[in-house]
């Protein structure tokens, strides 16, 4: 237990003196080594062994015993080369929402004439790491996923890539903090209740309903001056017929998301309703305005208006 | 069909693969030592590495837990019922061997495999138990190649690398890891065993033995194996003079032969009289271990021979012992004289000591010899009357005289006739004791063979033979070898006992040139010679040596303990400075760009870690409120060296690149300093 609890601050105080970096090239510094607890047995073995020959004065004993002892130091040499030099690159990633697992690419370069064999990259304190090699001079990518504690725009928790490699009795790792940052959005709610169907600007008019066409799944031959974003393209394709998805076209109509709209209490689950919302809005093709702890986002359509009313969810 | 074996196993999961070539590596470890533990313990290890290498094949499931603890349950008691114990040299032997082959059946976490790695590098050590040849050390390089690869393979976890990758690895590791064995090898001080061995610990080898039976010697006659080496420094004394004396049997129970009792040796003190004529002849013997006291030296030899760290002592029958058996190659230099005349004056106790026989025993021979005692009151002339008896009675020299029954002497004389050296000794003795001269029989190896290539002498265990002494009034001791007289050619001539060949050597051997076949083995043992000199025989005396050679004055253990902590200081500081080195910066160019950054990051600005020159200039814009003066300065002077490197008309010639970089570091120096900008 207080092994544990000594480990940890030494974690801890390590990761304290880490700069926060996208791009890190290990060095003599930043790269750790100790013996595994395999690397601790072999070397009793290897002064049982010493113990033998000198105890049966066998010559060849202590040949044996030497020899092994040299490859065992060769091999932490290795293990060590196997980090020092490598140099890593985050490349940053795409927002996600709460609750989801946010993923995002490493590039691992070797300018090393030799493959780097066996590296392991974990997200610090998760279990689940990505094996890797890269081959000499080259490089090579990994994806890493980890589950953002909270909602807002955070850190990258620290990431570790590690070696066993060669002989598997030395542990050599190192830590890196990286610099960029993941905007995670609320959690969208999983069965939101449908759209506000009336607020102050919709002025009492109910939503407009979907055009009747007698197709039961929404789909519906291709009209003149449907939008391009409603066709179906992948039906197209197999029919060689234009078809259209029936949706719901209110351009004239506004709608404006409010956390008073949601009925709900609680900051967050008003949040998550409210993104739920949002991406239904667009989903329909609605023109809807976002207004939240004062902040106005004018009504809109599109992906980039969607982007931002996330993100003003997301930092709210 | 060889085609297809290959391509299976080419395409065999990683698993199987991986497990296999294991269990190849472990096989090849363990081989060596089928001669060494019972049979049981072979049958078991090949058996559950076969059943483990089918589990593989087929990929089915390990077996579960009550079955490896009942096979370890069933192993350890077989080991109690064939060594009487577990602890000690032989029934570990047993133990690790089976206790192997049983891990492999229960590879399931990665510390399981580690055992097996461990278990395999000692089991590497014991091989050397029984043997250090260079055969030996070559199986054995090639299994520590073997687990070493197995050991890369098992940390290389992506994808499905070719097992030559990791032997390549676990070669080179192997290879740098040389110097350092060397070193070690060289340096690290020859300790005293640490504390006292076990019984067995050198039980069970092949050699001259302190007691005799009938049969003994048979089997020493057949061993080809060397027992020593000897390098002449003066001329060699003729191949029939060479007899070098080991063991001398004196006590006779009816059956055995054996040595006088060690504890009545140790406390007479009365060196013997020896008096020696002629130019002695000089030489250096390099004895294997042979696991006994004995220093085998040519007879006579009054002095000392010189022992490394040790004090031989010589027993009232001349044969020269320490105090403590040999278990290393052992290299001493003696100086003997085959012209030399002991034990003039026989003590009274000695003299009947060699003069008693046991009661009951051989009576024929016992009337023979009253018969001879009469007819040849001179006990020279007795001596010679037997001996015309070997010649001229119809006896022969064979290997395999069969089993003597208990009055060996009068089956031998009367009955069989047929014998080798042992049983003609020993009826020799018995037939003089009977008619009252005292008479033993001595061992030790006669003759020898020189290596052409390096001239030293090699005596093997088959030159192992027995002949006897009888005392004479006013001689002393004279050598008596009645299987000379028999077969003159076993001695003295350059024919030695062919062991018959085994089926293999002489499929291999048979029929090639026994010139070529005799130059072959020349060579093959001037090797071994050298390995045993260089490597075998690395005693703390030749590390001390080396230390000489190095310029100590007076080395002792500790200054190898010096030279060995000066090398790791001296190599450790290389390897610091190397990093060192390595860590800088070795353009000076983007030297020159790092120490500017810092500057100004100390400066207080937020710089980017890999921003250019430019970069760092438009950044100074930002900044330029107060400090006008020194903002400019920097300014120019980072756009000057963006132009050094970028300019249009670079590259120019690396000559005046590196002068203007050495300007621009100078002017660096003198750049006005830069506040942090205030708050």
């Amino acid at each position: 237990m207080k092994q544990g609890f000594f480990s940890k601050r030494f974690e801890r105080w390590l990761q304290s003196r880490l700069p926060f970096t996208d791009h890190v090239t290990l060095n003599q510094r930043n790269v750790y080594i100790l013996p595994t607890r395999a690397g601790l047995m072999l070397g009793l073995t290897l002064l049982v062994l010493l113990v033998a020959a000198i105890n049966y004065q066998l010559n060849l004993g202590y040949l044996l015993t030497f020899l092994l002892a040299g490859c065992s130091l060769v091999a932490m040499h290795v293990a060590h080369a196997t980090l020092r030099g490598l140099t890593m690159h985050l490349v940053a990633p795409s927002p996600c929402y709460y609750g989801a697992t946010a993923q995002f690419v490493i590039q691992l370069q070797n300018h090393k004439k030799s493959p780097r064999h066996a590296l392991a990259l974990r997200v610090q304190d998760t279990r689940q790491e990505v094996q890797t090699d890269v081959p000499a001079q080259a490089s090579s990518s990994v994806e890493l996923a980890f589950k953002p504690p909270r909602r807002g725009l955070q850190r990258l928790p620290t990431l570790s890539v590690q070696t066993l490699f060669p002989l598997g009795t030395f542990r050599v790792w190192a830590l890196w903090r990286p610099a960029a940052q993941v905007l995670v959005y609320p959690q969208p709610e999983a069965h939101p209740p449908p759209l506000p169907s009336h607020s102050a600007d919709l002025g009492g008019q109910a939503l407009a309903t979907p055009h009747h066409s007698g197709e039961p799944d929404g789909l519906r031959p291709y009209r003149r001056g449907d939008n391009l974003k409603t066709i179906v393209w992948k039906k197209a394709a197999k029919t060689g017929e234009l078809i259209s998805r029936d949706q719901v076209t209110l351009q004239s109509h506004t709608l404006w998301l409010e956390p008073q709209l949601t009925q709900l209490a609680a900051p967050e689950a008003q949040l998550s309703r409210l993104c739920a919302w949002v991406l239904r809005a667009e989903q329909l093709g609605l023109r809807y305005g976002l207004r939240i702890a004062g902040q106005d986002i004018a009504p809109a359509n599109g992906l980039a208006h969607q982007l931002r009313c996330l993100q003003a969810l997301a930092l709210a | 069909m060889n085609n297809l074996g290959l391509t299976t196993l080419r395409n065999l999961p990683r698993d199987t693969r991986d497990t296999l070539f294991l269990l190849l590596v472990i096989t090849w470890v363990a081989l060596p030592l089928v001669n060494q533990v019972p049979l049981w313990c072979s049958l078991m290890g090949a058996a559950v590495v076969l059943w483990r290498g089918w589990l593989a094949w087929r990929g089915l499931p390990l077996p579960r837990t009550v079955w490896r603890l009942g096979l370890l349950a069933l192993a350890v008691a077989a080991t109690l019922l064939s060594h009487r114990t577990l602890l000690g040299r032989d029934a570990g032997v047993t133990l690790v061997v089976v206790l192997l082959a049983l891990k492999t059946l229960e590879l399931r976490a990665r510390r399981d495999a580690f055992v097996v790695f461990f278990l395999s590098f000692f089991l590497m050590l014991t091989q050397f138990f029984y043997s250090q040849s260079l055969l030996t050390a070559a199986a054995m390089l090639l299994a520590l190649w073997g687990l070493l690869t197995a050991l890369v393979n098992a940390h290389m976890p992506v994808g499905q690398p070719p097992l030559w990758q990791a032997a390549r690895i676990a070669g080179q590791m192997t290879l740098l890891g040389a110097p350092i064995m060397l070193v070690l090898f060289l340096l690290f001080p020859r300790l005293a065993p640490l504390w006292g061995l076990p019984g067995d610990a050198m039980a069970g080898r092949s050699g001259l033995s302190s007691s005799m039976t009938v049969g003994n010697i048979a089997s020493l006659a057949l061993d080809s194996s060397v027992a020593m080496r000897v390098r002449f420094d003066t001329a060699p004394p003729p191949s029939a003079q060479m007899y070098f004396r080991g063991p001398v049997l004196s006590h006779f129970d009816g059956r055995s032969w054996s040595a006088t009792p060690w504890l009545e040796q140790t406390f007479d003190l009365t060196p013997p009289q020896i008096t020696v004529q002629g130019a002695p002849v000089r030489y250096q013997i390099t004895l294997e271990p042979n696991q006994q006291p004995w220093l085998l030296t040519l007879d006579a030899t009054p002095q000392a021979p010189q022992v490394p760290g040790r004090t031989p002592r010589q027993t009232p029958e001349l044969q020269w012992v320490l105090t403590r058996p040999v278990t290393e190659l052992l290299r001493y230099e003696v100086q003997s004289y085959t012209r030399y005349q002991a034990g003039i004056e026989l003590e009274r106790s000695q003299r009947q000591a060699n003069l008693t026989l046991p009661f009951g025993f051989n009576p024929r021979t016992q009337t023979w010899a009253q018969q001879l005692q009469a007819s040849h009151p001179e006990p020279a002339a007795r001596v010679e009357a037997v001996l015309a008896q070997l010649r001229n009675g119809g006896y022969g020299y064979t290997l395999e005289p069969g089993v003597y029954g208990r009055n060996s002497a009068d089956e031998f004389w009367f009955d069989r006739k047929l014998g080798f050296c042992e049983h003609m000794a020993a009826a020799f003795v018995i037939v003089m004791r009977a008619s009252g001269i005292p008479a033993r029989i001595v061992t030790g190896y006669q003759g020898g063979e020189r290596n052409t290539l390096d001239g030293y002498w090699t005596v093997r265990q088959s030159d192992a033979h027995a002949w006897v002494e009888v005392w004479l009034s006013g001689q002393g001791w004279v050598r008596v070898d009645p299987t000379g007289a028999v077969a003159p050619e076993r001695t003295g001539s350059l024919l030695r006992l062919q062991s018959p060949q085994g089926a293999v050597a002489s499929a291999l051997l048979g029929n090639v040139n026994p010139q070529w076949a005799f130059n072959v083995r020349a060579a093959w043992d001037a090797v071994n010679n050298r390995w045993n000199q260089w490597v075998l025989n690395y005693t703390q005396n030749r590390q001390l040596d080396l230390l000489k050679r190095l310029g100590f004055d007076a080395p002792s253990w500790e200054d190898l303990i010096y030279v060995l902590c000066g090398l790791v200081v001296g190599v450790s500081l290389l390897g610091a400075a190397w990093s060192a080195w390595e860590r800088q910066q070795h353009d000076p160019w983007l030297r020159l760009l790092s120490k500017a950054r810092l500057k100004l990051t100390q400066a207080g600005l937020t710089v980017p870690a890999q921003s250019t020159p430019r970069q760092l200039h438009a950044l100074l814009q930002q900044q330029a409120q107060a400090q006008v003066q020194a903002i400019a300065s920097w300014q120019a002077w980072l756009l000057q060296l963006e132009a050094v490197r970028y300019a249009a008309h670079a590259p120019t010639q690396r000559a005046t690149s590196r002068a203007q970089v050495a300007t621009l570091a100078s002017q660096f120096q003198h750049l006005a300093p830069l506040r942090a900008p205030s708050l």
